[in-house]
């Protein structure tokens, strides 16, 4: 297969995204449920095409687009994450007369990661950069009656706003320096790049520009604010889906386009992902907002996969790789975790405050078992806990940082990882450990269903690494074969 | 489709059983019970149509295995040996279930009891079909975690509890020897392959076989001794069944272990976490026999434990006490079997498993009446029971016919007897052999001895319970048919397997190593410096009579004693033996009180305690201090977005500087 045949999972969603906007003109809003089936439905086919083409290799459109292992690699995992998001989503947005709006955003916002991850020109990059952020920052301020939920869109969105224009800034000094767009012709350019003290500049900037979607220290201040303010399902294609973005970007740019300046690259991702672990564990230990408190891991989890950055070795590489993998399962289900208790707070009490507190977590494994369970598993994932994926992740990206002889770096992203595990277990204590207050609250099917199928995911990962991990180093390879 | 295809299901099935039965049991028919039947009755076909093909076909063992994680493998290996264990682990558990639902009818808590005995047996069914060592170590650890759920089942009580904790706490010794050993053996293997294998597993039981020669080669110095790895490794493994065994001296928690339901103490000491232990050594057995040393402290130790427990067993008191020891007894009889590896060769595998086999069905049979018993009249001291025979006949019966069993009842010469006559004979009679030819006549000895006393601690048992008059007021009936119906079928196993299966039990056994194509025989001769006896059945006749005179010397006297009361048996309560052996040898003084709570946790613990608290302080310090920074932090979020935007410049510039230095620098 090739040309445009290889674009179907993308054109599938489009193609959903639009139906579902037009559908949803003509239905009453008790009818408007349908619309979360089509447009699971329609990302599940986007997900069953993408399978199928998992070996594709191909550069098109005038060397725009190309369609790889890494590709394939982060489009299946946005793909999954945006369909747990979106399965979990049919009750969020139960009774909502914006239903149709909402999931096209969803699946527009899909739209753009995936061509993020095919791009193999800055310009296009930027494009569907933009794309999915825009749509995230209208999901972002969704609840629009709710005063936190516009103040974190807001806050987003001009932070957003500084951050593109920072990346089309650099970008504009990469396209002065090299005189192209085109990732694989500025690698060959990129002598020139190192040459001139704009080169610096530039590769700042981009740094900012991405570290923005990946929460970087210190361009991570949005997160927390707009990861509690948000609907907690959007919070979870936020942190699992989009930030993945910048993984993506991140990779293509530093490691393909700009690889000549690795050495000088190295250093500054050390210390960024240094401190981007260690402030992400150590504010998250003080957090009483579960949201909040998930925002900082992930902001930590961000500084732990930036890792593969500073080593750029095929194992490391391949390690963050499969870190990212995991983290969509573990982060995309502990966010939705925290949904299914609002869901329960509200359904007590509709005009709770603060639903994600951790107050409401006491008791959780009386109150609504299967939630309290898979939360348990995935705080334990991420503190990295043997057999969880969290675990395997870990466990591969720090020993090829040993092995590539940083063993400084692996002793500090150990102990951070010690830190937090206060805080996770903190959260199963709530859950297990106290005293229910409450009745038991039936938990609704779709969040049940997701749930679950992250928790299997996560173990498999953990259980079975093996293939997974073969995976990841084919999309490795893509990055450094280049 | 060949049935061993299937055999993933073995494990697999239990394993349902626990999930399904732990969430949902509640709502279902006596809290569940039927799950796990029908899960182990599967994974008791699915075993037996193997090991009968086995029988028919040597040569096709179940043997696959996946890619695990690195140089690691995931496994079935079904030879023989573990066919073998594998029928009679689900048999026997399946009978324990079958049972449970009358025993603990009354019990709240009816969908735990089940789902843990569910996951119990899928631990150990997993233990008996791994084909590599790491494997089975998982599957040896969750074996130890049930067991410590089941044994502290009713966890109100604080001596279930407390026993619990300390049946974990001293197993936990044993484990962690057996991981030491594997640890050792991995870094042999790794030195071996040198780095990771391409195209084979590493601690797969065939690799570790195959290296044995240079395993043997390595060694290291303890103490000045010149000490071979293979030795190191072998004592190490055999730490870890002396732990999950029940040998001396980690056979304290075993009598303890009785404080969960008797249905738990039937499926502990006669089918599953026990015999994991001898199992282990089994399975192991090539890497044994090529370490001479190792072995002999096996036949040591095997036969001193055998006769200790015996001794302890016959002043009990407590019904399930005296099984107990009993227990512990009869895993030194296994122990030294094994250890007659010396002389017999790999002939002993077959020796000691069988007696396992038997002692599985007759041992599962004894706790079953015992259980019986206490279901019925409510107490198992010994001293308030008597006359229980007239009340329950099948309990006393089936019974009977376990003890006849357990004390070795048979004609010698021939192949008719009880199973446990048969099984136990042969390791007395291989124990003589190692006698005559090692010059090392003490594990003859402790066998010999502890035969006549085995009979008199089970008859004592017996006629103190079911004969005479009672001693206390109490009325009784015979135990519902879904208790009775599973003696009697063990009761039939007790008193005719091992004729049925004598002489093809060690030749099916013989098979066991073949996947690994070596004469394992020549390597022992070659490694251990044995003189391999290839035949037997030359012992004097006194010899072959000997154990059979003994146990019905050991009748004759308890009948003596407790049923004619003839022979007035009432030493004093001072006499300085009876103490002795009545306070178990004082173990727990010595243990218990002197080493671990006065050397260990007043001396050492207290010590280091000191030492702690300067380090706890310091830990406690980071903690707040981190805690402290958290606080500070956060008010550096301050939510005002132009902040953040300050932020982002400021970190933009200070990158750039950052860059440019690193660049300067470079």
């Amino acid at each position: 297969m090739n040309g445009i045949t290889l674009f179907a999972p993308e054109l599938t969603v489009v193609a959903t995204a639009l139906v579902v906007l037009l559908i949803g003109l003509f239905l009453n809003t008790e009818s408007k449920k349908v619309l979360g089936y089509l447009a699971s439905a329609g990302l599940f086919a986007s997900l069953v095409l993408t399978l199928m083409n998992l070996d594709a290799n191909a550069v098109m459109y005038s060397g725009t687009l190309t369609v790889d292992a890494l590709s394939q690699f982060f489009k299946i995992v946005f793909l999954i994450v945006a369909l747990l998001v979106s399965v979990a989503s049919i009750k969020y947005t139960e009774n909502n007369e914006h239903v149709e709006e909402y999931f096209t955003l969803v699946l527009l916002a899909v739209v753009g990661m995936m061509m993020v991850a095919s791009s193999n020109d800055l310009l296009v990059l930027f494009i569907s950069f933009e794309l999915a952020s825009i749509s995230t920052y209208a999901l972002a301020g969704f609840e629009r009656r709710n005063l936190k939920s516009l103040e974190s869109a807001m806050k987003y969105f001009i932070i957003g706003a500084l951050s593109s224009a920072l990346m089309l800034f650099g970008i504009s000094f990469v396209y002065g320096l090299a005189g192209t767009t085109n990732i694989p012709e500025i690698a060959q350019n990129s002598a020139m790049l190192v040459s001139s003290p704009l080169g610096i500049v530039s590769i700042v900037l981009l740094v900012a520009g991405f570290g923005f979607k990946i929460a970087l220290v210190p361009f991570h201040m949005w997160a927390p604010d707009t990861y509690e303010g948000s609907p907690s399902v959007v919070s979870s294609l936020l942190a699992a889906g989009s930030k993945k973005m910048g993984f993506v970007a991140a990779f293509k740019v530093f490691m393909i386009a700009l690889v000549a300046l690795k050495t000088e690259l190295t250093m500054a991702f050390a210390i960024l992902s240094v401190i981007t672990m260690t402030l992400g564990n150590v504010i998250a230990l003080s957090q009483n907002s579960v949201k909040r408190m998930l925002a900082y891991s992930s902001v930590a989890q961000a500084g732990y996969i930036s890792m593969a950055f500073v080593v750029m070795s095929p194992m490391a590489i391949t390690g963050g790789l499969f870190y990212i993998l995991s983290h969509g399962f573990m982060k995309a289900g502990a966010f939705l975790v925290t949904a299914v208790v609002g869901y329960m707070i509200l359904s007590e009490n509709r005009e709770a405050e603060n639903v994600d507190h951790l107050e409401n977590f006491k008791g959780l494994a009386k109150r609504m078992p299967i939630s309290a369970f898979s939360m348990m598993i995935f705080v334990f994932a991420l503190a990295g806990i043997p057999l969880t994926a969290g675990y395997m992740s870990k466990f591969v990206l720090f020993s090829s940082t040993i092995e590539a002889g940083l063993v400084w770096l692996a002793v500090i992203a150990i102990l951070n990882s010690a830190i937090s595990l206060y805080y996770y277990a903190r959260v199963v204590k709530y859950m297990y450990f106290y005293p229910a207050e409450g009745e038991r609250v039936s938990e609704p099917l779709p969040y049940a269903l997701t749930l679950i199928a992250a928790v299997v995911g996560v173990l498999i990962l953990g259980f079975w690494p093996e293939p997974f991990i073969q995976w990841a180093m084919e999309a490795a390879n893509v990055l450094i074969a280049t | 489709m060949p049935i061993g295809d299937f055999a993933f299901l073995i494990p697999l099935l239990p394993a349902l059983a626990f999930v399904i039965t732990f969430f949902l049991g509640k709502k279902m028919y006596a809290g569940g019970a039927l799950v796990p039947i029908g899960a182990i009755t599967l994974s008791f076909v699915i075993s037996l149509l193997i090991t009968l093909n086995l029988l028919q076909n040597p040569d096709q063992i179940v043997a696959q295995s996946v890619d695990w994680f690195g140089a690691f493998n995931l496994g079935i290996l079904i030879d023989p040996l573990a066919a073998v264990m594998l029928t009679m682990v689900s048999f026997v558990s399946l009978l324990i279930h079958i049972y449970s639902v009358g025993y603990m009818e009354h019990d709240k808590s009816k969908p735990r009891y089940f789902a843990e005995t569910a996951l119990f047996t899928c631990s150990m069914l997993g233990l008996i079909l791994s084909d590599n060592i790491l494997q089975m170590f998982v599957f040896w650890e969750l074996v130890g975690l049930s067991s410590y759920l089941l044994i502290g089942f009713w966890y109100g009580k604080p001596s279930a509890a407390s026993a619990a904790k300390k049946a974990f706490l001293t197993t936990r010794i044993g484990d962690v020897m057996f991981l030491a050993g594997i640890i050792i053996l991995f870094s042999d293997l790794f030195a071996i392959f040198n780095g990771f294998p391409d195209n084979a597993y590493m601690l797969q039981f065939t690799e570790m076989f195959n290296h044995i020669p240079e395993i043997a080669g390595m060694s290291a110095q303890i103490f000045g001794f010149e000490v071979s790895h293979l030795t190191l490794i072998t004592l190490l493994f055999f730490g870890g069944a002396v732990g999950k065994s029940g040998q001396f001296p980690l056979h304290v928690w075993l009598p303890d272990a009785m404080e969960g339901p008797t249905t738990v103490s039937a499926l502990i000491h006669a089918a599953t976490m026990v015999t994991a232990g001898v199992y282990l050594v089994a399975r192991t057995f090539p890497m044994f026999i090529s370490a001479p040393d190792t072995l002999i402290v096996i036949a040591y130790l095997g036969g001193f434990t055998a006769l200790f427990a015996a001794t302890m067993a016959i002043v009990m008191n407590d019904l399930k006490r005296v099984l107990a020891y009993s227990t512990i007894s009869q895993l030194g009889y296994m122990m030294l079997g094994l250890g007659m590896g010396a002389v017999i060769g790999m002939e002993a595998v077959g020796l000691s498993i069988f007696h396992l086999i038997n002692h599985a069905f007759f041992k599962a049979l004894l706790f079953l009446c015992a259980g019986s018993v206490i279901h019925a009249v409510g107490t198992h001291d010994m001293r308030e029971l008597g006359g229980v025979g007239k009340l329950m006949p099948i309990t006393a019966i089936t019974m009977l016919i376990a003890g006849l069993s357990l004390a070795g009842f048979g004609i010698p010469g021939t192949i008719i007897g009880t199973s446990g006559f048969l099984s136990k004979d042969a390791i007395i009679e291989a124990a003589f052999l190692f006698g005559e030819q090692s010059h090392n006549w003490l594990p003859y000895i402790f066998a010999i001895v502890g035969a006549f006393l085995t009979s008199a601690y089970i008859f004592r048992l017996l006629f103190m319970t079911f004969t005479g008059k009672p001693r206390t007021d109490y009325e009784g009936h015979e135990s519902p048919s879904s208790m009775t119906v599973p003696m009697v079928i063990l009761a039939a196993f007790s008193l005719f397997f091992g004729m049925f299966t004598t002489g093809m039990f060690s030749r099916f056994l013989g098979d066991t190593f073949n996947f690994i194509n070596m004469n394992l025989n020549e390597l022992a001769t070659s490694l251990g410096n044995y003189e391999l006896l290839h035949e037997a059945g030359h012992e004097p006749l006194i010899i072959l009579w000997l154990p059979l005179i003994l146990a019905v010397a050991g009748l004759l006297i308890t009948y003596l004693i407790y049923h004619r009361r003839v022979l007035d048996f009432s030493v004093s309560r001072n006499n300085p033996v009876y103490k002795l052996i009545y306070n178990r040898y004082y173990q727990n003084e010595i243990l218990t009180e002197g080493f671990a709570i006065k050397v260990v946790y007043e001396g050492l613990s207290l010590a280091l305690y000191h030492i702690d608290r300067g380090i706890n302080w310091i830990v406690n310090a980071i903690g707040s201090a981190l805690t402290e920074a958290g606080h500070m932090f956060r008010h550096v979020q301050t939510g005002v977005v132009q902040n953040y935007a300050t932020a982002i410049i400021a970190g933009v510039s200070l990158l750039a500087i950052l860059v440019k230095i690193i660049m300067e620098v470079i």
